[in-house]
């Protein structure tokens, strides 16, 4: 039985809503639809302008055609497949390695007690290093990672001073991986850090009383009750990694590379505007599969709150 | 600091580095102030994606003349690197069609885009010193544009390393197998000097009727017979710094060239001269124009926008710089090559540059065909 007061409460709900959902709608939602459009090779109305300057074009001649010109355009050229490869696969392992990486400061700090002077002075240290590359912009960090791990750099100069070749990291994926997972730590750390932080402690000491050692407290207890934070760290840095542009520019190889250069080239240097958005959406394709688990992860923690 | 207020000060820098990071740099960045100068019917805008070098020419030199010679105000839209270009251009585009004021009166460079798009006016009969230009120089620019400044890609080399700098291209290429590690051309996509290294090396195969079909229209049957080219350029991959690294940016192989690890490069005349005199070119490092064929060289062309209303005045700019006094300017100020004949300017600056051989200024392919070109480049030879 719905009163006339709930449905008065709904209604204002909505209204209280819908400003950020308009405003979503019209300045990202509306221009990614045009652009899409654009891609299956309608070239009036907003796209007319970009039409005009681009070439290597796919078109169709009235709104209920379409063309898969850019598309084929796209997937049969092997240089797009290698870079979505190499693209999934840096965001992959970068993905892994910042939510490990994360998952250990974020334990150390948990379980500091109280009063090892020692330990939680590196604890401090620690969680302090881990929010520095916030403060470093991405194209300084790029550019001081390129000099650190080029052939004169400091890695292959302290190699040669103790006798042995280092290895030339600058211009390769291995620099790209570095660089992604430094700008994306900070923000995974603080995530789990905070989801890792709001265990009660009574739990984990039952836990202990109970005599579980140390991991099987974060597998039993730790883990489940912070796997919502950990999986939304996980999407968002899945998300940022995908669509990476500065880090994988500045210090990536010339090709295979990651699929932002490639779109950005696409767009800029071959004017083929058109291709390049049908990347954009094969990346928002991709992305999306990572948001889905986002959707997962918060839906989960709505349902353990009982609000859904 | 304890743990939460670690996670509390966390928490709030990590929202303020979200929102810093909206922050883009859109093209409201190149044109604010815009309005205001453009609404007095004596002014004239300048667009210009250049840059600093050209952002003094212009500010220092070019327009405090052009005010005292004809009493036309102009306001100079200045854009560093044509990082906006692109929106610039969509938004002339998009005032042409719908017919409106585009805001810019005068495009002071990417007149080959705008006229390969259709967005200048016709300059014939309007600018009187057109005639001063070569005509092959003419023959290469797109339509409606008028070329002004030029300036083309030599080798750069370090003379303490290189004792015998090659020659011709056939040495430079004899020379990058037998010294591998100490070249680099950056990525065509990326800066025109790399680019000009690529056109120069496919043009070897090039028979001359092709190369000139090349230069003057959007040919895309002929770029099978760039294979050959294209084999070799893969060819040297091996033989490349970090073999085959090519670097991002007309800078990114000076910047090597600056540290030693490689000795030699294509590098952009004005950009080379200016470099050396600012320190981000070694100081003892040369330059040379090859032959057989030389590197490509290009000229900077401006146009007048046909939505302007004010056309007029833009024809008016365009001939003055294309004056002697003017384009000798442009040659002190920016070592930038003039685009009417080297005879024309003073005897002193006729003796400066008379190494680089401007009048040889040898065009690169049609700007469709070298967009084409950077595609096929990047898909065929790195990691070949």
């Amino acid at each position: 039985m719905s009163t006339p007061s709930d449905t008065r409460r709904r209604i204002g709900g909505l209204l209280m809503a819908s400003p950020p959902i308009i405003v979503v709608a019209i300045f990202v939602g509306f221009p990614i639809l045009v652009a899409m459009a654009y891609s299956f090779g309608h070239i009036g109305g907003l796209n007319r302008t970009i039409a005009t300057i681009a070439r290597g074009q796919h078109t169709v001649s009235s709104w209920h055609q379409f063309s898969l010109g850019a598309y084929r355009d796209v997937f049969t050229d092997e240089r797009f497949r290698h870079d979505l490869v190499v693209t999934i696969a840096v965001t992959l392992i970068s993905t892994l390695v910042v939510t490990v990486l994360a998952w250990v400061i974020a334990m150390y700090l948990r379980t500091t007690p109280e009063g090892a002077w020692f330990r939680s002075g590196v604890a401090k240290l620690i969680s302090g290093l881990a929010v520095v590359p916030m403060f470093i912009p991405v194209v300084i960090a790029s550019w001081a990672m390129l000099t650190f791990y080029a052939a004169d750099g400091f890695i292959r100069s302290l190699c040669a001073d103790l006798g042995f070749q280092g290895p030339t990291w600058g211009y390769t994926m291995v620099c790209v991986a570095i660089g992604l997972i430094w700008t994306n730590l900070p923000f995974a750390t603080l995530m789990i850090t905070s989801g890792v932080q709001s265990v009660p402690d009574s739990l984990i000491e039952a836990a202990r009383d109970a005599g579980a050692g140390l991991l099987t407290i974060v597998r039993t207890v730790i883990a489940p009750l912070a796997l919502v934070p950990t999986v939304i760290a996980l999407t968002f840095t899945a998300i940022g990694t995908l669509g990476a542009f500065t880090v994988p520019y500045f210090t990536g190889p010339n090709a295979p590379n990651m699929l932002g250069v490639d779109m950005v080239s696409y767009f800029r240097s071959y004017n083929r505007p058109q291709q390049s958005v049908v990347m954009a959406v094969v990346v928002f394709a991709v992305a999306a599969v990572f948001g889905a688990f986002y959707v997962w992860a918060n839906f989960r923690s709505a349902k353990d709150s009982g609000r859904v | 600091m304890d743990r939460r207020k670690f996670l509390a000060v966390g928490a709030a820098t990590a929202g303020a580095a979200a929102l810093t990071a909206c922050q883009g740099n859109g093209p409201g960045a190149a044109t604010s102030g815009g309005k205001a100068g453009a609404s007095s019917a004596n002014t004239l805008v300048v667009y210009a994606g250049a840059d600093t070098n050209i952002q003094d020419l212009w500010t220092k030199s070019l327009i405090p003349g052009f005010k005292k010679a004809t009493g036309i105000q102009v306001h100079f839209q200045f854009d560093l690197h044509g990082q906006n270009s692109d929106q610039i251009l969509n938004r002339i585009a998009a005032a042409t069609q719908q017919k409106k004021d585009p805001g810019i009166d005068f495009l002071e460079s990417m007149g080959d885009r705008a006229g390969a798009a259709g967005l200048l006016a016709d300059p014939t009969g309007k600018v009187a010193n057109l005639s001063e230009i070569p005509s092959d120089v003419l023959d290469t620019v797109e339509k409606n544009a008028i070329p002004y400044r030029g300036s083309a890609v030599l080798l750069a080399y370090l003379p303490s390393k290189v004792m015998k700098p090659p020659k011709t291209l056939d040495e430079l290429l004899a020379w990058i197998k037998a010294n591998p590690g100490k070249f680099a051309y950056n990525s065509p996509d990326s800066g025109g000097a790399g680019d000009s290294f690529v056109q120069t090396v496919l043009t070897k195969y090039l028979t001359p009727d092709v190369l000139k079909q090349m230069q003057t229209g959007y040919r895309k049957n002929l770029e099978s017979k760039w294979d050959q080219g294209f084999t070799t350029l893969a060819g040297l991959n091996k033989s490349m710094y970090q073999k085959g690294v090519y670097p991002n940016g007309n800078n990114g192989t000076l910047e090597l060239l600056l540290q030693g690890q490689i000795w030699m490069c294509p590098a952009w005349s004005d950009q080379f001269i200016s470099g050396r005199a600012a320190g981000v070119v070694p100081k003892d490092a040369k330059a040379l124009q090859i032959t057989n064929p030389s590197f490509t060289g290009g000229a900077t062309q401006c146009g007048v926008l046909s939505a302007s209303t004010k056309q007029e005045l833009g024809f008016k700019l365009a001939n003055w710089i294309l004056e002697p006094a003017q384009q000798a300017a442009i040659a002190t100020t920016i070592a930038g090559f003039p685009a009417i004949p080297l005879s024309k300017l003073p005897a002193k600056l006729q003796s400066e540059f008379a190494t680089a051989d401007p009048g040889n200024m040898r065009p690169g392919f049609n700007s469709d065909l070298d967009s084409d070109m950077k595609s096929l480049w990047q898909q065929r030879v790195p990691g070949h």
